[in-house]
């Protein structure tokens, strides 16, 4: 058991390096010189002898790419993602810090409450086979999973903010909130979440659901649930401890998976919401050319999937009694 | 290859969704000459649909319906592009990965895992962000991005093939790589390729149209990702244009769906366990109430004119044919037929077990003189178990792999009676002593016990209620000669001490013969034979239990069972393993 959660941790530590790496190559590939046409941005506003303090920060100097490579990766181990172009002379770090928490908290509920109602229904749905859960629930809901996430952000936005008045337009909570651990900025931080939320868990539920539908038929068809049966059971034990329990396995792996497929759209859903989070931040990083901070949030983003991703292993473990034996 | 492109053609799913797909690849291609200039300003900005301008005019005035559909063609163009590059990185990786094995593969697999774990969309907006714009960028971006999937899952399905037998023969021959990848797993990876893009071109839709939407594509061109981009720079939501960008969701919707619908047509086709059954429904020959009749003095269990139906897609197919036999209280009856002669299937319906496609048309089961085929919902889980148990022929996989065994017989006592975990504790360690195992096994779980283990915990959950009958199906099938051997001993033993009836099911007839007091030879679901097993060995009747015991010509020549060390054991076992059980004593009564 030891061994494997070593073993996954030693490929997650390079799956890190190779993102370091990719966000290391990607800015010196791209053709046209972008590290150039950054630092023009910088002109005039910085004295000539602080420019050249601030490539030598950024890993922009005329060393030899190894050397720039070695810098790069010391600065990181710093914690040092150099500073923002956009909210100069604020550091990457700060800006990334508040939006981080932002998205992790909009997506990471999200994403919890539609893969647990999801895999519900997919149970309810193919423990009635054909039924009208499984017959009209399921085709309804992979059509609205067909729409991209953030045009059902759109639509929400529009329905229910603009038309109907009944949730806030944007941004995580009232201008004239003070955030603070109070009852009333916690009520107001969870209306303005409402849509943006809701969008993501209507766009993924379909998928979610058509999964554990598909793996518990499968589940359902084995000598499991038929002695299961003759045992005489209740069925909603057999439906819940004996085959919805297995069938959770290989969707558990495919949620690890979907993580940051999701995280991706729910980038785009802050952007539609004004959604102070790393998507947004992304998107006007990109807007300004604002490189250090697009770098950053890119490094910062993938990171945290990779940290959900080995929660995932985790929670697979302790699910499993065989890969608890066998790792 | 053809009767697999006529079922997608007849299937209902497939049909929706190439249809819609062909329609909007029709519009795509001649749609464009019909409608204005999409860039054009035609009219005054944020107009509602007209019948001038059927969906209305964006924030800038340029028509909708123009937009739409002119939109359509770069989107599916490098939709399709995208999703045919996608897989063939993929299956190029992948197959390569799968096929050499070893090194390459640890390297090809790493990069994919890796690639796979970081975010696609984050990864894509910084390569596009850096790149020159253009529809290659797209092209390129998107791919870079997605790639990584199609890899894992060819490699997954080269990996099976790397180990079939056709391939390892071509492999032996001496073959080259390309011969029998182009040969042999290409082919064979048809459906996969095919599933695969459709897929693909499904991501490549949704991915390039949030790209466009963030304004990393040609924000010139007109394309459904760029209509909604100006649709959120011109404020459509602000002025409530609903129009101008509900027609290009729809698109991308439909688009999607239509793929969608096509991708799970291929995967049932190949996968048939997804489809939904809807076959005939089968009438059933009288619904009776449940009654019980006085049983006969010496009867447990009395099958009666059972006949049970299968639905199936050509109609309702006979696999039980008005069968009869009794069973008294502690008699041992062997079952015997070859597959698909309807022997287990007898065996499910007399624990109400059968699959929703099957019926009991005619006859009753009869136990203790009540009519098990009309019990339903509470009461026939009261009689499970309890009454008749069963021994299944893959006790292995048929536990529980999640749960502990102490947890299982705790379920199973738990659903006839309150009792305590720790009363069912108890009891679980009692049977695991009586079946021969360790008490100390009830905190295992499954798969750290041998098949010859687990299918003695299936014995034991099956005398966990000290039922009157209990079925096994063929529940020796799977183990070694040994194995068997001691666990039928051990079966015959608990049955002297606990005086259970055996309904014994097998294809193995020698071994039935000396386990049983009485056989029944099943043929094409009829009964064509029931007597004592010394009646059979003697004086078979029916010409095809003659046939049967023919292909044991031991048996028939000489009465093996009655020494315990028969010379012709020793020889039998090279020749049918199973016979040795022959050997057991107090196996033939």
């Amino acid at each position: 058991m030891g061994r494997y959660i070593f073993r996954r941790l030693g490929f997650y530590l390079i799956a890190a390096w190779a993102s370091l790496t990719l966000n290391f190559v990607i800015p010196r590939l791209a053709p046209g010189d972008p590290a150039s046409a950054m630092f023009a941005r910088f002109k005039g506003k910085v004295q000539p002898e602080a420019m050249t303090a601030l490539k030598a920060a950024f890993g922009f100097t005329d060393a030899p790419l190894y050397s720039q490579y070695f810098t790069y990766l010391k600065h990181l181990l710093q914690g040092d993602l150099g500073m923002s172009y956009a909210y100069f002379p604020a550091r990457v770090t700060e800006v990334i810090g508040t939006g981080l928490m932002w998205t992790v908290a909009l997506a990471g509920v999200a994403v919890i409450i539609s893969f647990a109602l999801g895999s519900f229904l997919g149970v309810l749905a193919a423990w009635n086979r054909g039924g009208w859960l499984d017959s009209g629930l399921s085709p309804a809901l992979a059509f609205l999973g067909a729409f991209p996430y953030f045009w059902l952000a759109m639509l929400a936005l529009y329905l229910f903010g603009f038309v109907l008045g009944w949730f806030p337009l944007r941004h995580a909570y009232g201008h004239d909130m003070e955030p603070g651990l109070t009852f009333a900025f916690a009520a107001d931080v969870a209306r303005h979440a409402v849509l943006p939320a809701a969008s993501i868990v209507v766009a993924t539920l379909g998928g979610w659901m058509l999964g554990m539908r598909n793996t518990m038929v499968t589940t359902l068809g084995t000598d499991s649930i038929r002695l299961a049966h003759a045992r005489g059971l209740p069925p909603r034990q057999v439906m819940l401890r004996y085959a919805a329990r297995n069938a959770l396995l290989p969707n558990v792996t495919s949620f690890g998976m979907a993580v940051g497929f999701v995280l991706s759209g729910s980038l785009l859903t802050e952007i539609v919401f004004s959604y102070p989070g790393t998507g947004y931040l992304l998107i006007l990083a990109v807007r300004n050319q604002d490189y250090p901070l697009m770098q950053g949030l890119f490094l910062v983003i993938t990171l945290a999937v990779l940290a959900a991703n080995f929660a995932v292993d985790l929670i697979c473990l302790w699910l499993d009694p065989r890969t608890r034996a066998h790792a | 290859m053809h009767d697999s492109l006529r079922s997608l053609l007849r299937h209902r799913k497939a049909a929706v969704g190439g249809s819609l797909l062909l329609f909007f690849l029709l519009l795509a291609l001649v749609g464009p000459w019909f409608v204005m200039d999409p860039s054009e300003l035609v009219g005054r900005p944020h107009q509602p649909p007209s019948s001038a301008h059927w969906f209305g005019t964006t924030g800038q005035g340029q028509d909708v319906l123009a937009q739409t559909v002119v939109g359509a063609r770069e989107t599916l163009a490098v939709g399709f592009a995208v999703g045919a590059l996608v897989t063939l990185v993929g299956a190029l990786v992948g197959v390569t990965a799968g096929y050499l094995g070893r090194r390459v593969d640890d390297v090809l697999s790493l990069t994919t895992n890796v690639f796979l774990v970081i975010p696609g969309m984050p990864l894509a907006i910084v390569l596009g962000a850096y790149l020159p714009s253009g529809p290659l960028r797209m092209v390129a971006v998107l791919t870079v991005a997605g790639w990584a999937w199609n890899a894992r899952v060819f490699r997954a399905e080269s990996l099976a093939l790397r180990g079939r037998d056709f391939v390892s023969a071509a492999v032996v021959t001496g073959e080259s790589h390309a011969r029998i990848v182009s040969r042999e797993l290409l082919p064979n990876m048809a459906s996969l390729l095919g599933s695969s893009f459709i897929g693909n071109t499904l991501y490549a839709v949704g991915a390039q149209v949030g790209l466009e939407f963030l304004g990393l594509g040609d924000v010139s061109a007109v394309t459904w990702g760029t209509n909604l981009y100006w649709a959120g720079n011109d404020a459509a939501l602000l002025t409530r244009s609903w129009w101008i960008f509900v027609p290009t969701g729809l698109g991308i919707a439909l688009v999607g769906f239509a793929l969608t619908l096509v991708s799970s047509a291929i995967d049932e086709l190949t996968n048939p366990a997804l489809r939904v059954h809807k076959p005939a429904p089968l009438p059933r020959g009288t619904t009776l109430p449940v009654h019980v009749d006085r049983p006969a003095p010496g009867v447990l269990l009395s099958v009666q004119d059972l006949c049970i139906d299968y639905a199936t897609e050509k109609g309702a197919s006979r696999v039980v044919d008005t069968v009869s036999f009794d069973l008294a209280p502690g008699e041992v009856f062997g079952l015997a037929g070859e597959s698909g002669s309807g022997k287990s299937t007898i065996g499910s319906a007399l624990l109400g077990l059968l699959p929703s496609s099957a019926r009991v048309t005619q006859g009753r089961i009869l136990f203790n003189g009540m009519d098990v085929t009309a019990l339903e919902g509470a009461g026939l889980r009261a009689f499970r178990w309890r009454q008749v148990s069963m021994v299944f022929q893959s006790a292995m996989s048929a536990l529980n792999p999640v749960l502990t065994l102490g947890e299982q017989f705790h379920d199973t006592l738990a659903a006839h009676g309150r009792v305590s975990r720790t009363a069912s504790y108890a009891r679980a360690r009692e049977l695991l002593g009586m079946v021969g195992l360790s008490p100390d096994l009830v905190t295992a779980y499954p798969h750290q016990l041998s098949g010859g283990m687990r299918q003695r915990v299936g014995i034991a959950l099956a005398l966990a209620l000290e039922p009157r009958l209990v079925i096994m199906d063929e529940p020796t099938t799977a183990l070694d000669v040994v194995v068997q051997k001691e666990l039928l001993q051990r079966m015959l033993e608990l049955k002297q001490r606990l005086g259970f009836a055996i309904l014994f099911i097998t294809h193995d007839l020698p071994l039935l013969l000396a386990l049983s007091d009485r056989v029944g030879i099943l043929q094409g679901g009829k009964l064509v034979e029931v007597n004592t097993s010394e009646g059979l060995r003697t004086g078979a009747r029916h010409p095809y239990t003659q046939l049967l015991l023919s292909s044991f010509p031991h048996l028939v020549a000489g009465d093996v069972s009655v020494t315990p060390h028969p010379p012709a054991v020793s020889e039998l076992s090279v020749a049918r393993p199973s016979t040795r059980i022959a050997a057991i004593p107090g196996g033939h009564r």
